[in-house]
């Protein structure tokens, strides 16, 4: 994948602050180094790999691999939020199906999952998120919803959210 | 139910950001007790008791704490909370509502183990977990329980979390030693196993966060006060993680041994929906579905393999007879086609063929053949993969098609057509 990259000023900052702490620090290092690079940029562009790759001195192969091998690392532009919605059993009894057609309906994007066409937010279905107990369950990046119902889908993903 | 928890006692007592709250509530006793006695007599301690892994796999941790304690040089305690298997949330709980008892655990075990460097491995999707337990570290330098000399014991210890990425298969003891160290998460070929050679080729004790938190109230109480939870061969309290159509789903601590019966309709209140039982799966999307005839058996490690189940990591999902049995079995197969790892053909090719299979019978368009090529697969999956992963995925499908009467000719599930 190689979308160019698009990164503001501030951006750049944060990323080389970040690079400047991880130099040198190796393989040991990748997986911390790669969420707080992505907790800037949004995803990992193929300049960002490389510039990893160099600080920790790691293949850049490897920084590839890695990075498409693990769910939570993206090597395509996503949305600036991202949703993800639990569909596997204690969930799918409790209506996951139902919230993910809301989702998708609220976002213009297929039930399988997308990013709406503004770039505002992603929808993905994710695997059981280990809140079976509050089903059906989902996550707006780090804030958890349980017991969520069809219709709060449009107040949590709407354009004010 | 006159079971008083102690494992998750101090969950919703406590705050979890408070080591002063911690230590009024009994909190690092049983670290100064651990070090009053000395490493050699906790793992006795680890031993007598018969704590057997909570992780899944059950392995007696005795030996695990006394193989690592046993090898020189520079050596790693891991705690495993990658907790990722479908059904599965009572690590989150601990660490969220108890996190000072992780560290702690881990603290004890590494005292143990003569290790001076720990990782707590955490799943990416639990931000509220790892928010939690970074504090409780960093309070645990503070004081002096964590770092150089700890409690004048002249033992050090560094902790250091590391945040999964999305992964199942890192669960998987091995696949995780190659997270840690920034590699996909392919599982190793054991042996070597993790206590010779595990994280960064050193001896490693790896653990669950459940099994490291029973290591307190042991050191604490001795075994004797252990082992009368539960059989003798499987014993202690245990946590269960009750999902699915259940009045009160949600953690429960019981002893280990507890009739399943007891979960289902005495802590969880009983079946909702049809409010009729159709079966229950045990141990997650890795476990075994169950009927209900079964359900007076007592929920332990030994029994539960008796009677072709698993307790897994404590999962009881229940479902009623209206549930979409087959739109259950669809979520499973897709689950482990899209965690497979890739590293091995039967698994990578089997949970293919698993899908495309489970789709067919979901869609009620089965082909001739087709049951039998599905247990077929399933077989060389659980007979040739590398790993747990493999090795399991064909195991919840297989059960259900036997135990839920399934009709080929009418594409019915008979104890789910209520
Ligand atoms: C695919 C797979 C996933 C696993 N996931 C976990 C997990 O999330 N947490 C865990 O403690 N053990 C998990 N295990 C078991 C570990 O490999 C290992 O047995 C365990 O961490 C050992 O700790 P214990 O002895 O305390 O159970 C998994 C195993 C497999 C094969
Ligand atoms: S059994 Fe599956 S998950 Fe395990 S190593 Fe083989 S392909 Fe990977
Ligand atoms: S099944 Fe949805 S959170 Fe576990």
């Amino acid at each position: 994948m190689t979308a160019a990259r698009t990164l503001t000023s501030p951006q750049m900052a944060a990323l080389r602050q970040i690079l400047q702490r991880y130099r040198g620090q190796g393989g040991a290092y990748l997986l911390p180094c790669l969420h707080e690079a992505q907790a800037v940029t949004g995803w990992l562009d193929a300049d960002t790999c490389t510039e990893i790759s160099r600080a920790l001195n790691v293949p850049l192969v490897q920084v590839h691999e890695v990075i498409e091998f693990y769910t939570l690392f993206y090597n395509e532009p996503v949305g600036r939020r991202i949703v993800r919605v639990c569909d596997d059993p204690p969930c799918f009894l409790a209506g996951s199906s139902e919230i993910v057609r809301a989702c998708a309906r609220q976002l213009g994007v297929d039930e399988k999952g997308g990013t709406s066409s503004d770039g505002r937010v992603t929808l993905e279905i994710h695997p059981c998120l280990g809140r079976c107990e509050q089903a059906p369950f989902l996550m707006i990046d780090d804030d958890a919803h349980g017991h969520v119902q069809p219709a709060q889908i449009p107040d949590l993903l709407g354009e004010g959210a | 139910m006159s079971y008083q928890p102690v494992l998750t006692a101090r969950v919703g007592v406590v705050d979890p950001a408070s080591l002063k709250d911690y230590e009024a509530h009994g909190g690092f006793r049983a670290l100064r007790h651990a070090i009053a006695i000395g490493p050699d007599a906790v793992i006795d301690l680890v031993t007598q008791a018969h704590v057997l892994g909570r992780g899944g796999a059950a392995f007696p941790a005795g030996i695990k704490w006394k193989a690592v304690n046993e090898e020189h040089g520079p050596k790693f305690v891991v705690a495993n909370a990658d907790e990722s298997e479908p059904g599965t949330f009572k690590d989150r709980v601990i660490m969220e509502g108890d996190p000072f008892s992780l560290v702690e655990g881990v603290i004890i075990a590494s005292y143990a183990a003569l290790a001076e460097k720990a990782y707590i491995y955490i799943r990416g999707e639990y931000p509220q977990a790892i928010a939690c337990v970074q504090q409780a570290i960093a309070a645990c330098y503070a004081a002096g329980y964590l770092g150089e000399n700890i409690l004048g014991a002249g033992f050090n210890l560094q902790v250091e979390i590391r945040k999964g990425a999305g992964a199942y298969i890192c669960g998987e003891e091995t696949a995780l030693f190659e997270s840690i160290e920034g590699k996909r998460g392919f599982p190793r070929l054991k042996p070597p196993f993790p206590t010779q050679s595990g994280l960064f080729g050193r001896p490693t004790l790896i653990n669950n966060v459940e099994t490291l938190i029973n290591a307190l109230p042991l050191v604490l109480y001795g075994p004797d006060w252990y082992r009368q939870f539960g059989p003798s061969d499987s014993p202690g309290p245990k946590l269960y993680c009750l999902s699915g159509r259940v009045r009160h789903p949600g953690l429960v601590e019981a002893p280990m041994g507890t009739p399943l019966s007891e979960l289902i309709y005495e802590y969880g209140g009983g079946v909702t929906g049809s409010g009729e039982l159709g079966g229950v799966l045990l141990g997650g999307a890795a476990g075994a579905f169950i009927s209900p005839e079964m359900i007076d058996v007592f929920m332990d490690f030994a029994t539960l393999r008796e009677i072709d189940a698993a307790l897994g990591s404590g999962v009881v999902m229940v479902f009623d007879t209206s549930a979409d049995i087959k739109g259950v079995l669809k979520r499973i197969a897709h689950f482990f086609a899209h965690e497979s790892c890739g590293k091995c053909f039967p698994c990578q090719l089997g949970t293919q063929r698993q899908v495309e299979i489970i789709d067919r019978l979901a869609a009620d368009r089965l082909r001739p053949g087709d049951l039998a090529l599905l247990r077929e697969v399933g077989q060389t999956m659980t007979d040739a993969s590398i790993c747990g992963l493999g090795q399991t995925a064909a195991g919840a499908i297989r059960t259900a098609l036997d135990r839920f009467g399934y009709e080929a000719s009418t594409g019915e599930f008979y104890t789910f057509q209520r």
